[in-house]
């Protein structure tokens, strides 16, 4: 039963009016709840959790890091998930939103990025090196701005689209480089901190923020997808009825 | 416990940056939506002729 429904309304999310509806109603909640976990996540990394023993306070800019690379990953993994349905079944809908992937994902890479380089300094004494780690995290930005490219760079969006998805799972064999460089390679950059199964060598006391801080940018992805998505679609099929309808009865509001 | 003085500059300007990205992530498509739904109106507008010109 509960499995038909979900089926169901996944079915019926195909549909531009129904994805428009749903995106509107769910997206303002999800930024509320970004909102809310990273004022947490930020209030415990910068107050609350104690300075670590070897890296002093340095050690705090990891708490937007991490989540920010672990984000910058799974959202790849979410793209080609997406780009596979699209391209096996021709929905439109996941086209449009393995596509909009892409921007948020770059960001997040680009804070990952940022902030890892910000860390090294102090702690490494350089901003950069070309260790494996660095140089994969840096090809996933180029993997994902090459995506954004590829696909503005069609005037037919769908034929774009489809192109890009193509680009898409071929790029998706850097995601285990990325995840196994640090034991395939001799690396600057440290090795696992964090295990899920396992025990990890980060202390308990100060996981609190990274797990909220992990949940923030989960949101925070769910929630710039549908904006963006939404946009795209609006954009798509403004010549279409439904979006005019759409528009009369804002004016009527 | 706030950061100590000699790293608070790497500290800060990587949650500067982390802020400044959530930011535009936020702003972005607001602001893309608002200036399409201002051109779909004028669209809708000059199709049933009810368009009012600015500069006329």
């Amino acid at each position: 039963m509960i499995w038909k429904t979900l089926k169901v309304g996944f079915h019926r999310l195909g549909s531009p009016p129904s994805f428009y509806r749903f995106s509107t109603l769910v997206s303002p909640w999800l930024w509320a709840g970004f909102a809310l976990c990273t004022a947490i996540g930020v209030y415990y990394a910068l107050y609350v959790v104690p300075p670590d023993y070897q890296q002093s306070d340095s050690f705090r800019i990891l708490y937007v890091h991490v989540p920010s690379a672990w984000q910058a990953m799974a959202g790849y993994v979410v793209m080609s998930i997406l780009a596979a349905i699209a391209l096996v079944w021709r929905i439109r809908m996941t086209e449009i939103m393995a596509m909009m992937c892409a921007p948020i994902g770059a960001a997040f890479t680009a804070i990952c990025l940022a902030t890892g380089s910000i860390w090294g300094r102090p702690m490494w004494g350089t901003w950069w090196e070309w260790d494996a780690r660095l140089t994969s995290m840096l090809v996933l930005l180029f993997i994902y701005l090459g995506i954004m490219g590829l696909y503005a760079a069609f005037e037919d969006r769908r034929k774009g689209a489809r192109v890009a998805c193509i680009l898409v799972l071929v790029g998706l064999v850097n995601i285990p480089i990325i995840h196994f460089s640090v034991e395939w390679w001799t690396t600057l950059h440290q090795g696992k901190t964090i295990r899920i199964f396992g025990e990890s060598s980060m202390h308990y006391s100060m996981m609190p923020p990274l797990i909220w801080m992990t949940i923030a940018v989960k949101l925070m992805f769910g929630a710039a997808l549908l904006d963006r998505s939404r946009n795209e679609l609006l954009t798509q099929d403004r010549r279409k009825g439904w979006v005019q309808k759409k528009l009369i009865q804002e004016e009527l509001k | 416990m706030i950061p100590e003085l000699e790293y608070a500059i790497y500290v800060w300007s990587s949650y500067g940056i982390f802020a400044v990205v959530v930011a535009w992530q936020v702003l972005q498509p607001l602001l893309y939506r608002r200036r399409l739904m201002a051109e779909l109106r004028e669209e809708q507008a000059l199709q049933s002729g009810e368009y009012d010109d600015p500069n006329p």
